[in-house]
């Protein structure tokens, strides 16, 4: 196979007068900007950036909306998550930032809203070890000393990059309206394979699942629609994974 | 021993500073004795150069504010800060000084291979070198020595600083101080022989090398006269000062900092000071060369000092134009700049000699 014509790349050629106008031009610059600089230098203690509202930071964690549904834990891809058991025995997330990534998988997938985002991002540890943040100091703002009197924005204008600083704190926690709920009800699938373990009527936190023996002694696990959040816990635990999560479909 | 006193006292006061501005309190000073002698010592002419100007408080107060001045400037043209935080609301003025005081109380350590008493030695001496030079240049009128040789004898002292920085890198035994050692050689050789022509054409065109002589020669500065020695001599400057563009010796990426490698503490800080002083006298000779040396409106009051403020002023714009050059242009490889000072620059070097040729022929015609 013949090689089409091949382009050797070359940089462009000056001439002399060509020199000499960028040469000019370069000092002018320089000249220009000590005397009126384009400083873009943001005085971190004194003034933040103002970061955007999407911006990942330290993580923060609503126990009162968790599940337990190790959605967090499963998803983090530096295993940074590991759920631990509270003592009122539900089972929540805490957070190394020695491995974390701030990827925000963690509150992409969590189903009931309970992570959330912050703009903080810097919090001090004193050593490695301390960087795992157990679930109590998930719960509130980490402390922060403000010293910030204003905060700073970049702009492109002409090209060129200005700071555009404005007095006054900038607000660290961004409140996110919840997500919008789709009304889900556990259903059970194939209730001839149910082995009558009874896992979900206990780990039903609404009492929704409950057991009942039927004539011939078998047991039948019944499922009351309007006490079922929706919650999936026991479509987890359930051993013979026959029960599933099902839009509901109200009339 | 009175007449010895008096003999003396008529020397010195032959040839004194006047400054029309202080003379009411020099002459109140009679009344307390002793203190007229030392007041007439300091303002002698040779002394004064020595001490004040361009000698030990110029020069010193240069290099304690010029690192300043400079980071800053570049900083600023590069949308940085530079010193900042000691002494913020002023800048960061004393952020040299913040410096020397750390160097001070740092410990010069002396690694196991070193020629212990060279590398010790070197740096201190290297002093000595930025204070020679100072004796014959003079800061309008007021000069240490007067020789008509002046302008000869600051070139070879300027000289001895790459001797010194060899010194260094010899001293030093280390491979990195070896490699930056070399290039110092190989850049000397570059710039030394353009950087010289521009001087010598310079010496031709005024018909003199009396530093006095020149300053009164230069109804047109010399920068008009001879456009091409002085970039070349400015050029010459620029890579005698081993700053920013062509930091071919000490390049940071490559070889840490070169032949000052191994030295810490304030052996450290004195090499570091090394090119501002380099710097300094190299400025104070492109004005007096290029720029008119101490000539300009005089200042009413002032009377020789109005001579020293201009000359002053002229060196710092120099100076300042030189470190500024580290915020335009990018650095040079070793190769590129050998090739600029062999090629170009001799042949601009030997053009601007050819140019004060034909300006003495034209003049005397």
């Amino acid at each position: 196979m013949k090689m089409k014509s091949m382009k050797k790349v070359v940089g462009p050629e000056y001439n002399l007068g060509d020199k000499i106008k960028t040469n000019v031009y370069a000092v002018g610059v320089a000249m220009q900007e000590s005397v009126y600089p384009h400083t873009a230098t943001v005085f971190y203690p004194r003034e933040r950036k103002k970061m955007p509202d999407n911006f990942r930071g330290f993580i923060l964690f609503d126990p009162d909306k968790c599940i337990s549904c190790f959605n967090c834990s499963f998803v983090c891809p530096a295993n940074a998550i590991r759920m631990k058991e509270a003592p009122n025995k539900r089972y929540y997330p805490t957070v190394d930032y020695g491995r974390c990534i701030f990827c925000h998988f963690c509150i992409d997938s969590c189903s009931g809203g309970a992570l959330k985002a912050t703009k903080i991002h810097d919090v001090a540890y004193k050593d490695m070890d301390a960087m795992f943040t157990p679930t109590e100091e998930m719960i509130e703002l980490p402390e922060i000393i403000r010293e910030d009197k204003k905060y700073v924005e970049y702009e492109i204008k002409e090209d060129d990059l200005h700071l555009k600083r404005t007095k006054g704190e900038d607000y660290l926690f961004v409140e996110v309206p919840p997500p919008k709920e789709i009304p889900m009800v556990s259903t059970c699938i194939d209730p001839g394979s149910c082995i009558g373990c009874r896992v979900c009527a206990d780990v039903c936190e609404h009492g929704a699942i409950s057991a009942s023996v039927e004539d011939g002694g078998t047991l039948r696990m019944k499922i009351d629609t309007d006490e079922c959040t929706g919650c999936g816990l026991c479509v987890k635990e359930c051993s013979m994974q026959i029960l599933m999560l099902n839009k509901l479909e109200r009339e | 021993m009175m007449e010895i006193i008096n003999t003396l006292m008529e020397t010195v006061m032959s040839n004194q500073v006047s400054i029309p501005l202080i003379e009411p309190m020099l002459d109140s000073l009679p009344e307390i004795p002793m203190l007229q002698y030392m007041v007439a010592f300091m303002l002698w002419k040779p002394i004064f150069a020595l001490l004040i100007c361009p000698g030990l408080t110029v020069g010193g107060l240069s290099l304690l504010f010029f690192p300043w001045i400079e980071r800053k400037l570049c900083g600023r043209a590069q949308w940085r800060v530079g010193p900042h935080e000691i002494v913020w609301w002023l800048g960061g003025v004393i952020q040299l000084l913040a410096d020397s005081l750390r160097f001070l109380f740092q410990e010069v350590i002396v690694h196991k291979d070193a020629h212990r008493p060279y590398f010790l030695q070197f740096p201190f001496l290297s002093f000595m070198i930025f204070l020679l030079p100072l004796l014959f240049i003079p800061a309008g009128t007021i000069v240490a020595i007067q020789t008509p040789y002046a302008i000869q004898i600051i070139l070879a002292l300027v000289c001895l600083f790459p001797l010194f920085i060899l010194g260094f890198g010899w001293a030093s035994n280390s491979r990195f101080a070896y490699i930056g050692t070399v290039r110092e050689a190989f850049m000397y050789f570059a710039y030394e022989i353009p950087f010289i022509i521009a001087a010598i054409a310079m010496i031709i065109l005024y018909g003199t090398s009396d530093p006095l002589l020149m300053a009164s020669r230069q109804s047109i500065p010399g920068i008009i006269l001879n456009p091409v020695a002085a970039l070349v001599f400015f050029i010459g400057a620029a890579m005698a000062t081993g700053r920013m563009p062509f930091e071919i010796p000490d390049s940071d990426q490559e070889l840490c900092a070169g032949p000052h490698v191994e030295y810490s503490g304030i052996a450290f800080g004195l090499i570091y000071v090394l090119c501002y002083e380099k710097g300094y006298i190299l400025s104070a000779l492109m004005t007096i060369l290029f720029l008119g040396g101490g000539s300009g409106p005089a200042i009413a009051g002032l009377g020789d000092l109005s001579g020293v403020f201009w000359f002053v002023v002229k060196t710092y714009l120099v100076l300042t134009t030189l470190f500024m050059l580290r915020a335009v242009y990018p650095r040079y490889r070793l190769d590129q700049g050998l090739k600029l000072g062999w090629s170009p620059m001799l042949v601009m070097a030997i053009i601007g000699l050819a140019i004060s040729l034909v300006v003495v022929a034209v003049r005397v015609i």
